[in-house]
Protein backbone atom coordinates (compact mmCIF):
# COMPACT_ATOMS: atom_id res chain seq x y z
CA UNK A 1 0.00 0.00 0.00
CA UNK A 2 2.66 2.45 1.09
CA UNK A 3 4.85 1.86 -1.94
CA UNK A 4 1.91 2.34 -4.29
CA UNK A 5 1.25 5.75 -2.78
CA UNK A 6 4.93 6.62 -3.02
CA UNK A 7 5.05 5.74 -6.71
CA UNK A 8 1.95 7.75 -7.50
CA UNK A 9 3.33 10.74 -5.65
CA UNK A 10 6.65 10.60 -7.45
CA UNK A 11 5.15 10.71 -10.92
CA UNK A 12 3.52 14.12 -10.44
CA UNK A 13 5.93 16.68 -11.89
CA UNK A 14 3.74 19.58 -13.02
CA UNK A 15 4.56 21.84 -15.99
CA UNK A 16 8.22 20.91 -16.09
CA UNK A 17 8.25 20.30 -19.86
CA UNK A 18 6.60 23.65 -20.63
CA UNK A 19 9.25 25.37 -18.54
CA UNK A 20 12.05 23.53 -20.34
CA UNK A 21 10.59 24.58 -23.69
CA UNK A 22 10.42 28.19 -22.60
CA UNK A 23 14.02 28.16 -21.39
CA UNK A 24 15.23 26.53 -24.62
CA UNK A 25 13.32 29.10 -26.71
CA UNK A 26 14.78 31.98 -24.73
CA UNK A 27 18.30 30.58 -25.07
CA UNK A 28 17.89 30.25 -28.83
CA UNK A 29 16.59 33.81 -29.13
CA UNK A 30 19.48 35.15 -27.05
CA UNK A 31 22.09 33.21 -29.04
CA UNK A 32 20.69 34.47 -32.34
CA UNK A 33 19.92 37.99 -31.08
CA UNK A 34 22.92 39.72 -32.73
CA UNK A 35 22.23 38.00 -36.06
CA UNK A 36 18.57 39.00 -36.06
CA UNK A 37 19.15 42.55 -34.83
CA UNK A 38 22.40 43.81 -36.36
CA UNK A 39 21.82 47.09 -34.54
CA UNK A 40 24.63 48.27 -32.20
CA UNK A 41 22.23 49.80 -29.72
CA UNK A 42 20.24 46.60 -29.33
CA UNK A 43 23.44 44.58 -28.96
CA UNK A 44 24.67 46.88 -26.19
CA UNK A 45 21.28 46.63 -24.54
CA UNK A 46 21.32 42.84 -24.69
CA UNK A 47 24.81 42.79 -23.16
CA UNK A 48 23.65 44.94 -20.27
CA UNK A 49 20.60 42.74 -19.73
CA UNK A 50 22.83 39.65 -19.63
CA UNK A 51 25.11 41.31 -17.05
CA UNK A 52 22.24 42.48 -14.86
CA UNK A 53 20.61 39.05 -15.06
CA UNK A 54 23.63 37.76 -13.12
CA UNK A 55 23.27 40.37 -10.39
CA UNK A 56 19.50 40.07 -10.12
CA UNK A 57 19.52 36.26 -10.08
CA UNK A 58 22.23 36.10 -7.42
CA UNK A 59 20.34 38.63 -5.29
CA UNK A 60 17.23 36.49 -5.77
CA UNK A 61 19.10 33.63 -4.10
CA UNK A 62 19.64 35.77 -0.98
CA UNK A 63 16.04 37.00 -1.08
CA UNK A 64 14.87 33.39 -1.04
CA UNK A 65 16.47 32.98 2.40
CA UNK A 66 14.25 35.83 3.59
CA UNK A 67 16.82 38.64 3.48
CA UNK A 68 16.81 41.60 1.10
CA UNK A 69 20.41 42.77 0.76
CA UNK A 70 21.10 46.39 -0.15
CA UNK A 71 24.84 45.78 -0.39
CA UNK A 72 24.82 43.57 -3.45
CA UNK A 73 26.47 46.11 -5.76
CA UNK A 74 29.14 46.65 -3.10
CA UNK A 75 30.12 42.98 -3.34
CA UNK A 76 30.21 43.32 -7.13
CA UNK A 77 32.61 46.20 -6.61
CA UNK A 78 34.90 44.15 -4.37
CA UNK A 79 35.15 41.49 -7.09
CA UNK A 80 35.52 44.10 -9.84
CA UNK A 81 38.35 46.00 -8.18
CA UNK A 82 40.22 42.89 -7.08
CA UNK A 83 40.01 41.36 -10.57
CA UNK A 84 40.94 44.55 -12.41
CA UNK A 85 43.84 45.32 -10.07
CA UNK A 86 45.20 41.80 -10.14
CA UNK A 87 45.09 41.90 -13.93
CA UNK A 88 46.51 45.40 -14.41
CA UNK A 89 48.97 45.60 -11.52
CA UNK A 90 49.95 41.96 -11.01
CA UNK A 91 49.64 40.90 -14.64
CA UNK A 92 47.35 37.95 -13.93
CA UNK A 93 45.39 36.62 -16.92
CA UNK A 94 41.63 37.27 -17.04
CA UNK A 95 40.90 33.60 -16.45
CA UNK A 96 42.64 33.84 -13.07
CA UNK A 97 41.53 37.38 -12.21
CA UNK A 98 37.80 36.64 -12.56
CA UNK A 99 37.72 33.77 -10.02
CA UNK A 100 40.07 35.72 -7.75
CA UNK A 101 37.64 38.64 -7.78
CA UNK A 102 34.71 36.37 -6.97
CA UNK A 103 36.71 34.74 -4.22
CA UNK A 104 37.38 38.18 -2.72
CA UNK A 105 33.65 39.00 -2.73
CA UNK A 106 32.91 35.59 -1.17
CA UNK A 107 35.54 36.18 1.52
CA UNK A 108 34.04 39.54 2.49
CA UNK A 109 30.59 37.91 2.53
CA UNK A 110 31.87 35.11 4.73
CA UNK A 111 33.41 37.61 7.16
CA UNK A 112 30.30 39.78 7.45
CA UNK A 113 27.55 37.16 6.89
CA UNK A 114 27.53 35.46 10.31
CA UNK A 115 27.14 38.88 11.95
CA UNK A 116 24.47 40.46 9.78
CA UNK A 117 22.36 37.41 8.86
CA UNK A 118 21.13 37.15 12.44
CA UNK A 119 19.01 40.25 11.94
CA UNK A 120 16.00 40.11 9.67
CA UNK A 121 13.53 42.34 7.87
CA UNK A 122 14.07 46.07 7.96
CA UNK A 123 17.07 45.74 10.25
CA UNK A 124 18.86 43.61 7.68
CA UNK A 125 18.03 46.21 5.05
CA UNK A 126 19.54 48.95 7.23
CA UNK A 127 22.67 46.99 8.07
CA UNK A 128 23.36 46.02 4.45
CA UNK A 129 22.58 49.57 3.31
CA UNK A 130 25.28 50.78 5.69
CA UNK A 131 27.71 48.09 4.68
CA UNK A 132 27.23 48.87 0.99
CA UNK A 133 27.93 52.52 1.75
CA UNK A 134 31.08 51.56 3.67
CA UNK A 135 32.31 49.57 0.67
CA UNK A 136 31.60 52.50 -1.65
CA UNK A 137 33.55 54.81 0.70
CA UNK A 138 36.50 52.41 0.59
CA UNK A 139 36.38 52.44 -3.23
CA UNK A 140 36.25 56.24 -3.23
CA UNK A 141 38.72 57.08 -0.48
CA UNK A 142 41.43 54.49 -0.96
CA UNK A 143 42.80 56.56 -3.83
CA UNK A 144 46.24 54.97 -4.02
CA UNK A 145 44.73 51.60 -4.92
CA UNK A 146 41.31 52.26 -6.45
CA UNK A 147 42.03 55.56 -8.18
CA UNK A 148 39.41 57.29 -6.01
CA UNK A 149 36.28 58.68 -7.60
CA UNK A 150 37.98 58.81 -11.01
CA UNK A 151 38.37 55.06 -10.89
CA UNK A 152 40.69 53.05 -13.11
CA UNK A 153 40.68 53.68 -16.86
CA UNK A 154 41.70 51.56 -19.82
CA UNK A 155 40.70 48.23 -18.33
CA UNK A 156 41.85 45.78 -21.00
CA UNK A 157 39.40 43.43 -22.74
CA UNK A 158 39.33 39.95 -21.18
CA UNK A 159 40.89 38.55 -24.37
CA UNK A 160 41.31 39.91 -27.92
CA UNK A 161 38.35 37.87 -29.11
CA UNK A 162 36.08 39.65 -26.61
CA UNK A 163 37.26 43.11 -27.66
CA UNK A 164 34.41 43.54 -30.16
CA UNK A 165 30.86 44.27 -28.96
CA UNK A 166 29.73 41.00 -30.55
CA UNK A 167 32.47 38.97 -28.87
CA UNK A 168 31.71 40.55 -25.52
CA UNK A 169 28.00 39.92 -25.92
CA UNK A 170 28.62 36.20 -26.19
CA UNK A 171 30.97 36.28 -23.20
CA UNK A 172 28.32 38.07 -21.13
CA UNK A 173 25.62 35.72 -22.37
CA UNK A 174 27.72 32.66 -21.56
CA UNK A 175 28.44 33.97 -18.06
CA UNK A 176 24.76 34.81 -17.51
CA UNK A 177 23.61 31.36 -18.62
CA UNK A 178 26.16 29.74 -16.34
CA UNK A 179 25.39 31.89 -13.29
CA UNK A 180 21.61 31.82 -13.70
CA UNK A 181 21.90 28.08 -14.36
CA UNK A 182 23.74 27.61 -11.07
CA UNK A 183 21.09 29.59 -9.20
CA UNK A 184 18.29 27.65 -10.92
CA UNK A 185 19.93 24.34 -10.10
CA UNK A 186 20.42 25.30 -6.46
CA UNK A 187 16.78 26.35 -6.11
CA UNK A 188 15.52 23.27 -7.96
CA UNK A 189 17.42 20.81 -5.78
CA UNK A 190 17.01 19.70 -2.18
CA UNK A 191 19.07 22.79 -1.31
CA UNK A 192 16.26 24.97 -2.67
CA UNK A 193 13.64 23.04 -0.72
CA UNK A 194 15.56 23.72 2.47
CA UNK A 195 16.12 27.40 1.61
CA UNK A 196 12.36 27.82 1.16
CA UNK A 197 11.72 25.94 4.41
CA UNK A 198 13.99 28.14 6.49
CA UNK A 199 12.49 31.30 5.02
CA UNK A 200 8.90 30.22 5.61
CA UNK A 201 9.29 28.84 9.14
CA UNK A 202 12.78 29.25 10.50
CA UNK A 203 12.09 27.70 13.90
CA UNK A 204 10.35 24.67 12.45
CA UNK A 205 13.15 24.08 9.94
CA UNK A 206 15.69 24.35 12.72
CA UNK A 207 13.83 21.74 14.76
CA UNK A 208 13.92 19.44 11.72
CA UNK A 209 17.72 19.63 11.87
CA UNK A 210 18.56 22.54 9.54
CA UNK A 211 21.48 24.65 10.83
CA UNK A 212 19.73 27.84 9.77
CA UNK A 213 22.46 30.46 10.26
CA UNK A 214 25.09 28.29 8.59
CA UNK A 215 22.78 27.80 5.58
CA UNK A 216 22.01 31.48 5.31
CA UNK A 217 25.72 32.36 5.42
CA UNK A 218 26.54 29.73 2.79
CA UNK A 219 23.84 31.02 0.44
CA UNK A 220 24.97 34.61 1.04
CA UNK A 221 28.58 33.73 0.22
CA UNK A 222 27.66 31.89 -2.99
CA UNK A 223 25.35 34.71 -4.10
CA UNK A 224 27.99 37.39 -3.49
CA UNK A 225 30.57 35.35 -5.42
CA UNK A 226 28.14 35.09 -8.35
CA UNK A 227 27.42 38.82 -8.16
CA UNK A 228 31.16 39.26 -8.50
CA UNK A 229 30.94 37.85 -12.02
CA UNK A 230 28.81 40.81 -13.02
CA UNK A 231 31.15 43.25 -11.28
CA UNK A 232 34.21 41.92 -13.09
CA UNK A 233 32.58 41.66 -16.53
CA UNK A 234 31.01 45.09 -16.20
CA UNK A 235 34.43 46.69 -15.57
CA UNK A 236 35.76 45.03 -18.71
CA UNK A 237 32.72 46.02 -20.71
CA UNK A 238 32.85 49.69 -19.72
CA UNK A 239 36.67 49.63 -19.88
CA UNK A 240 36.43 51.51 -16.60
CA UNK A 241 35.85 50.76 -12.94
CA UNK A 242 34.70 53.53 -10.61
CA UNK A 243 32.67 53.77 -7.38
CA UNK A 244 29.44 55.02 -8.96
CA UNK A 245 28.82 51.67 -10.68
CA UNK A 246 28.75 50.01 -7.25
CA UNK A 247 26.81 52.60 -5.28
CA UNK A 248 23.68 52.11 -3.22
CA UNK A 249 21.64 53.21 -6.25
CA UNK A 250 22.90 50.16 -8.12
CA UNK A 251 22.05 47.88 -5.18
CA UNK A 252 18.61 49.42 -5.05
CA UNK A 253 18.27 48.82 -8.77
CA UNK A 254 18.90 45.10 -8.25
CA UNK A 255 16.33 44.97 -5.44
CA UNK A 256 13.76 46.76 -7.62
CA UNK A 257 14.43 44.25 -10.43
CA UNK A 258 13.49 41.45 -8.05
CA UNK A 259 10.46 43.24 -6.67
CA UNK A 260 9.06 44.32 -10.00
CA UNK A 261 9.67 40.97 -11.66
CA UNK A 262 8.35 38.95 -8.73
CA UNK A 263 10.28 38.01 -5.58
CA UNK A 264 9.05 34.44 -5.25
CA UNK A 265 10.47 33.06 -8.49
CA UNK A 266 13.86 33.16 -10.20
CA UNK A 267 12.11 34.00 -13.47
CA UNK A 268 10.83 37.15 -11.74
CA UNK A 269 14.40 38.36 -11.17
CA UNK A 270 15.22 37.76 -14.85
CA UNK A 271 12.09 39.53 -16.08
CA UNK A 272 12.93 42.40 -13.72
CA UNK A 273 16.49 42.60 -15.06
CA UNK A 274 15.16 42.75 -18.61
CA UNK A 275 12.45 45.27 -17.78
CA UNK A 276 14.57 47.60 -15.67
CA UNK A 277 17.59 47.58 -17.98
CA UNK A 278 15.66 47.93 -21.22
CA UNK A 279 13.06 50.47 -20.11
CA UNK A 280 15.37 53.42 -19.29
CA UNK A 281 17.32 52.81 -22.49
CA UNK A 282 14.16 52.77 -24.58
CA UNK A 283 13.02 55.99 -22.91
CA UNK A 284 16.27 57.73 -23.84
CA UNK A 285 14.46 59.59 -26.63
CA UNK A 286 12.59 61.63 -24.06
CA UNK A 287 15.58 62.94 -22.14
CA UNK A 288 13.65 65.51 -20.10
CA UNK A 289 10.83 63.22 -19.14
CA UNK A 290 12.78 59.94 -18.90
CA UNK A 291 12.80 59.72 -15.10
CA UNK A 292 9.19 60.78 -14.84
CA UNK A 293 7.97 58.18 -17.35
CA UNK A 294 10.13 55.56 -15.70
CA UNK A 295 8.67 56.33 -12.28
CA UNK A 296 5.10 56.35 -13.57
CA UNK A 297 5.54 53.01 -15.34
CA UNK A 298 7.01 51.45 -12.20
CA UNK A 299 4.08 52.67 -10.11
CA UNK A 300 1.53 51.40 -12.61
CA UNK A 301 3.18 47.98 -12.80
CA UNK A 302 3.37 47.60 -9.03
CA UNK A 303 -0.21 48.80 -8.55
CA UNK A 304 -1.57 46.43 -11.19
CA UNK A 305 0.66 43.46 -10.29
CA UNK A 306 1.62 43.51 -6.61
CA UNK A 307 3.30 40.11 -7.01
CA UNK A 308 5.48 41.40 -9.84
CA UNK A 309 5.35 41.07 -13.60
CA UNK A 310 5.50 37.30 -13.29
CA UNK A 311 1.97 37.45 -11.91
CA UNK A 312 0.73 38.01 -15.47
CA UNK A 313 1.33 34.31 -16.12
CA UNK A 314 -0.75 33.21 -13.13
CA UNK A 315 -3.52 35.67 -14.06
CA UNK A 316 -3.65 34.37 -17.62
CA UNK A 317 -3.81 30.77 -16.40
CA UNK A 318 -6.62 31.70 -14.01
CA UNK A 319 -8.46 33.39 -16.89
CA UNK A 320 -7.97 30.31 -19.06
CA UNK A 321 -9.40 28.07 -16.34
CA UNK A 322 -12.36 30.36 -15.75
CA UNK A 323 -13.49 30.04 -19.39
CA UNK B 1 15.48 0.45 31.48
CA UNK B 2 18.25 2.85 30.56
CA UNK B 3 17.89 6.56 30.93
CA UNK B 4 17.54 8.36 27.60
CA UNK B 5 17.22 11.89 28.90
CA UNK B 6 18.14 13.34 32.24
CA UNK B 7 17.99 16.90 33.50
CA UNK B 8 19.39 18.26 36.73
CA UNK B 9 18.79 21.68 38.24
CA UNK B 10 17.51 23.09 34.96
CA UNK B 11 16.63 26.77 35.42
CA UNK B 12 15.64 29.72 33.32
CA UNK B 13 14.57 33.23 34.31
CA UNK B 14 13.09 35.99 32.19
CA UNK B 15 13.98 39.25 33.87
CA UNK B 16 12.85 38.76 37.44
CA UNK B 17 10.49 35.89 36.64
CA UNK B 18 11.79 32.42 37.36
CA UNK B 19 9.96 30.49 34.64
CA UNK B 20 11.66 27.19 35.45
CA UNK B 21 13.68 26.66 38.61
CA UNK B 22 15.77 23.61 39.47
CA UNK B 23 13.93 21.09 37.33
CA UNK B 24 15.35 17.56 37.64
CA UNK B 25 13.88 14.43 36.11
CA UNK B 26 14.78 11.47 33.93
CA UNK B 27 13.04 9.71 31.06
CA UNK B 28 13.69 6.04 30.49
CA UNK B 29 13.98 4.58 27.01
CA UNK B 30 10.53 3.63 25.70
CA UNK B 31 8.66 5.56 28.36
CA UNK B 32 5.92 8.16 27.99
CA UNK B 33 6.57 10.95 30.46
CA UNK B 34 3.95 13.61 31.12
CA UNK B 35 4.94 17.13 31.99
CA UNK B 36 1.88 18.77 33.49
CA UNK B 37 0.86 21.83 35.40
CA UNK B 38 -1.63 24.68 35.15
CA UNK B 39 -1.14 27.57 32.73
CA UNK B 40 1.99 29.53 33.58
CA UNK B 41 3.57 26.63 35.44
CA UNK B 42 6.62 26.66 33.15
CA UNK B 43 5.73 23.74 30.87
CA UNK B 44 6.41 25.58 27.62
CA UNK B 45 9.66 27.02 28.97
CA UNK B 46 10.68 23.50 30.00
CA UNK B 47 10.08 22.05 26.52
CA UNK B 48 11.83 25.05 24.94
CA UNK B 49 14.84 24.38 27.18
CA UNK B 50 14.88 20.68 26.34
CA UNK B 51 14.61 21.28 22.59
CA UNK B 52 17.28 23.99 22.56
CA UNK B 53 14.94 26.76 21.47
CA UNK B 54 16.06 28.73 24.53
CA UNK B 55 19.19 28.27 26.63
CA UNK B 56 19.13 27.57 30.37
CA UNK B 57 20.68 29.89 32.97
CA UNK B 58 21.73 26.91 35.02
CA UNK B 59 21.51 23.13 35.11
CA UNK B 60 22.37 20.29 32.77
CA UNK B 61 20.65 18.17 30.15
CA UNK B 62 22.09 14.76 29.30
CA UNK B 63 20.75 12.90 26.26
CA UNK B 64 21.80 9.31 25.50
CA UNK B 65 24.74 9.62 27.89
CA UNK B 66 25.99 12.82 26.33
CA UNK B 67 25.79 16.35 27.73
CA UNK B 68 23.66 18.46 25.38
CA UNK B 69 22.98 21.51 27.58
CA UNK B 70 22.49 24.68 25.52
CA UNK B 71 22.91 23.02 22.12
CA UNK B 72 20.84 24.58 19.32
CA UNK B 73 17.70 22.77 18.06
CA UNK B 74 19.23 21.55 14.78
CA UNK B 75 22.04 19.92 16.71
CA UNK B 76 19.60 18.17 19.05
CA UNK B 77 17.43 17.06 16.12
CA UNK B 78 20.49 15.42 14.59
CA UNK B 79 20.97 13.49 17.84
CA UNK B 80 17.33 12.37 17.78
CA UNK B 81 15.60 14.89 20.05
CA UNK B 82 12.67 16.39 18.15
CA UNK B 83 9.63 18.40 19.19
CA UNK B 84 6.28 19.66 17.96
CA UNK B 85 4.84 23.10 18.63
CA UNK B 86 1.84 24.05 20.71
CA UNK B 87 0.13 26.27 18.19
CA UNK B 88 0.05 24.41 14.91
CA UNK B 89 3.26 25.17 13.08
CA UNK B 90 3.31 23.93 9.52
CA UNK B 91 4.48 25.41 6.22
CA UNK B 92 1.05 26.87 5.51
CA UNK B 93 1.44 27.63 1.81
CA UNK B 94 2.82 24.21 0.91
CA UNK B 95 1.27 20.84 0.25
CA UNK B 96 0.98 18.25 2.99
CA UNK B 97 3.53 16.06 1.25
CA UNK B 98 6.00 18.95 0.89
CA UNK B 99 5.59 19.65 4.62
CA UNK B 100 6.46 16.06 5.45
CA UNK B 101 9.46 16.07 3.09
CA UNK B 102 10.80 19.19 4.78
CA UNK B 103 10.48 17.46 8.13
CA UNK B 104 12.63 14.65 6.72
CA UNK B 105 15.54 17.02 6.00
CA UNK B 106 18.04 14.93 7.97
CA UNK B 107 17.35 11.76 6.01
CA UNK B 108 16.64 13.46 2.70
CA UNK B 109 19.45 15.96 2.33
CA UNK B 110 22.48 14.24 0.81
CA UNK B 111 25.02 17.07 1.24
CA UNK B 112 25.75 20.08 -0.95
CA UNK B 113 27.50 18.44 -3.89
CA UNK B 114 25.22 15.39 -4.35
CA UNK B 115 22.17 17.64 -3.94
CA UNK B 116 23.46 20.13 -6.52
CA UNK B 117 24.41 17.44 -9.01
CA UNK B 118 21.35 15.28 -8.32
CA UNK B 119 23.50 12.17 -7.99
CA UNK B 120 22.21 8.62 -7.76
CA UNK B 121 22.69 8.73 -4.01
CA UNK B 122 20.57 11.88 -3.81
CA UNK B 123 17.85 10.23 -5.89
CA UNK B 124 17.95 7.06 -3.83
CA UNK B 125 17.52 9.09 -0.65
CA UNK B 126 14.64 10.93 -2.25
CA UNK B 127 12.84 7.69 -3.21
CA UNK B 128 13.46 6.14 0.17
CA UNK B 129 12.20 9.28 1.94
CA UNK B 130 9.11 9.54 -0.25
CA UNK B 131 8.14 5.97 0.57
CA UNK B 132 8.69 6.61 4.26
CA UNK B 133 6.67 9.84 4.07
CA UNK B 134 3.83 8.11 2.23
CA UNK B 135 3.68 5.52 4.97
CA UNK B 136 3.67 8.19 7.69
CA UNK B 137 0.91 10.14 5.95
CA UNK B 138 -1.17 6.99 5.60
CA UNK B 139 -0.65 6.27 9.26
CA UNK B 140 -2.06 9.69 10.20
CA UNK B 141 -4.89 9.44 7.68
CA UNK B 142 -3.42 12.19 5.56
CA UNK B 143 -2.48 10.09 2.53
CA UNK B 144 -5.43 11.24 0.44
CA UNK B 145 -4.56 14.85 1.32
CA UNK B 146 -0.96 14.73 0.11
CA UNK B 147 -1.48 17.47 -2.46
CA UNK B 148 -3.71 19.64 -0.25
CA UNK B 149 -2.33 22.98 0.97
CA UNK B 150 -1.44 22.58 4.64
CA UNK B 151 -2.84 25.95 5.70
CA UNK B 152 -6.27 25.06 4.36
CA UNK B 153 -6.63 21.92 6.50
CA UNK B 154 -8.80 21.89 9.61
CA UNK B 155 -7.07 22.46 12.94
CA UNK B 156 -6.91 18.81 13.98
CA UNK B 157 -5.38 17.78 10.65
CA UNK B 158 -2.76 20.49 10.95
CA UNK B 159 -1.84 19.18 14.39
CA UNK B 160 -1.47 15.69 12.90
CA UNK B 161 0.72 17.13 10.19
CA UNK B 162 2.85 18.78 12.86
CA UNK B 163 3.43 15.31 14.31
CA UNK B 164 4.21 13.89 10.86
CA UNK B 165 6.83 16.62 10.34
CA UNK B 166 8.43 15.76 13.68
CA UNK B 167 8.32 11.99 13.08
CA UNK B 168 9.79 12.45 9.60
CA UNK B 169 13.02 13.46 11.34
CA UNK B 170 13.14 9.93 12.86
CA UNK B 171 13.40 10.99 16.52
CA UNK B 172 14.54 8.78 19.40
CA UNK B 173 12.79 11.13 21.79
CA UNK B 174 9.74 13.06 20.65
CA UNK B 175 8.43 15.99 22.68
CA UNK B 176 4.80 16.91 22.08
CA UNK B 177 3.71 20.38 23.17
CA UNK B 178 -0.01 20.25 24.08
CA UNK B 179 -0.98 17.66 21.45
CA UNK B 180 -4.70 17.75 22.29
CA UNK B 181 -5.19 21.43 23.08
CA UNK B 182 -8.19 22.73 21.17
CA UNK B 183 -9.29 19.31 19.92
CA UNK B 184 -12.73 17.75 20.32
CA UNK B 185 -12.94 14.74 22.66
CA UNK B 186 -13.16 12.31 19.76
CA UNK B 187 -10.09 13.77 18.04
CA UNK B 188 -8.23 13.79 21.35
CA UNK B 189 -8.90 10.05 21.73
CA UNK B 190 -7.42 9.46 18.29
CA UNK B 191 -4.30 11.43 19.23
CA UNK B 192 -4.03 9.36 22.40
CA UNK B 193 -4.10 6.18 20.34
CA UNK B 194 -1.54 7.62 17.90
CA UNK B 195 0.87 8.52 20.70
CA UNK B 196 0.66 4.95 22.03
CA UNK B 197 1.48 3.64 18.58
CA UNK B 198 4.43 6.02 18.25
CA UNK B 199 5.78 4.50 21.44
CA UNK B 200 5.27 1.00 20.06
CA UNK B 201 7.63 1.96 17.25
CA UNK B 202 10.37 2.47 19.81
CA UNK B 203 10.13 6.23 20.23
CA UNK B 204 10.35 7.65 23.75
CA UNK B 205 7.93 10.50 24.43
CA UNK B 206 7.59 13.57 26.61
CA UNK B 207 4.05 14.94 26.48
CA UNK B 208 3.33 18.41 27.79
CA UNK B 209 -0.27 19.21 28.65
CA UNK B 210 -2.48 20.63 31.34
CA UNK B 211 -5.32 18.18 30.89
CA UNK B 212 -4.87 15.80 33.82
CA UNK B 213 -7.48 13.30 32.64
CA UNK B 214 -5.89 12.98 29.19
CA UNK B 215 -2.35 12.76 30.38
CA UNK B 216 -2.79 10.44 33.37
CA UNK B 217 -4.42 7.85 31.15
CA UNK B 218 -1.54 7.99 28.72
CA UNK B 219 1.68 8.42 30.66
CA UNK B 220 3.83 5.97 32.58
CA UNK B 221 5.07 8.70 34.85
CA UNK B 222 4.24 12.34 35.51
CA UNK B 223 6.21 15.39 36.52
CA UNK B 224 3.98 18.10 37.95
CA UNK B 225 5.13 21.70 37.61
CA UNK B 226 3.87 24.62 39.65
CA UNK B 227 5.29 28.15 39.48
CA UNK B 228 8.29 26.82 37.58
CA UNK B 229 9.15 24.25 40.22
CA UNK B 230 8.63 20.55 40.50
CA UNK B 231 5.70 19.79 42.75
CA UNK B 232 5.59 16.02 42.47
CA UNK B 233 6.94 13.17 40.40
CA UNK B 234 5.85 9.57 40.02
CA UNK B 235 3.24 7.28 38.50
CA UNK B 236 -0.14 8.87 37.74
CA UNK B 237 -1.64 7.08 40.79
CA UNK B 238 1.07 8.41 43.11
CA UNK B 239 0.81 11.92 41.74
CA UNK B 240 -2.97 12.00 41.87
CA UNK B 241 -2.83 10.97 45.51
CA UNK B 242 -0.24 13.61 46.38
CA UNK B 243 -1.77 16.18 48.71
CA UNK B 244 0.38 19.03 47.37
CA UNK B 245 -0.78 18.28 43.83
CA UNK B 246 -4.41 18.11 44.88
CA UNK B 247 -4.11 21.41 46.72
CA UNK B 248 -2.19 23.29 44.04
CA UNK B 249 -3.46 21.84 40.84
CA UNK B 250 -6.67 19.91 41.27
CA UNK B 251 -7.97 21.92 44.17
CA UNK B 252 -9.72 24.38 41.90
CA UNK B 253 -12.64 22.77 40.10
CA UNK B 254 -11.16 19.29 39.88
CA UNK B 255 -11.67 18.43 43.51
CA UNK B 256 -13.56 15.25 42.77
CA UNK B 257 -10.78 13.79 40.60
Amino acid sequence: MASVIGAAARSTRPRISALHGLVAGAALLLALWPLVFGNKFLLALATLVALYAIGAASLHLIIRTGHVSFAHAGFMGVAGYVAVLSQMRLGLPFAAALPLGCLAAATVALAIGPLILRVTGKYFVLVTFLFGEILRLVFTEWTAVTGGSNGIFDVPPPAPVFATPLGFYYLALGAAVLCVGIVARILGSEIGRTIDALREAERLAECSGVPVIRWKVAVFVVACALAGVQGVLQAHYLRLIDPTTFSIVESLNLVVMNVIGGMQRLAGALIGALFLTALPELLRGYVEMQRVFFGIILIIVMAALPGGIIEIGARLRALGKAR
Amino acid sequence: MSRLLETSGLSRSFGGLRAVAGLSFAVAEGEILGLIGPNGAGKTTAINLLSGVIKPNAGRVVFAGEEVTGLPPHHLARKGLVRTFQSTVVYGHRTVRENALRGAFLGLYPGVVPAFLGTLRARARRRETEDRIAELLAWFGLDHLGEAIAGSLPYGRQKSLGMVIALAARPRLLMLDEPVAGLAAEEADQVLETIRRIRQRGVTLIVVDHNMRFISGLCDRLVVLHHGQELAQGTPQQVLADSAVIAAYLGRGHGAA
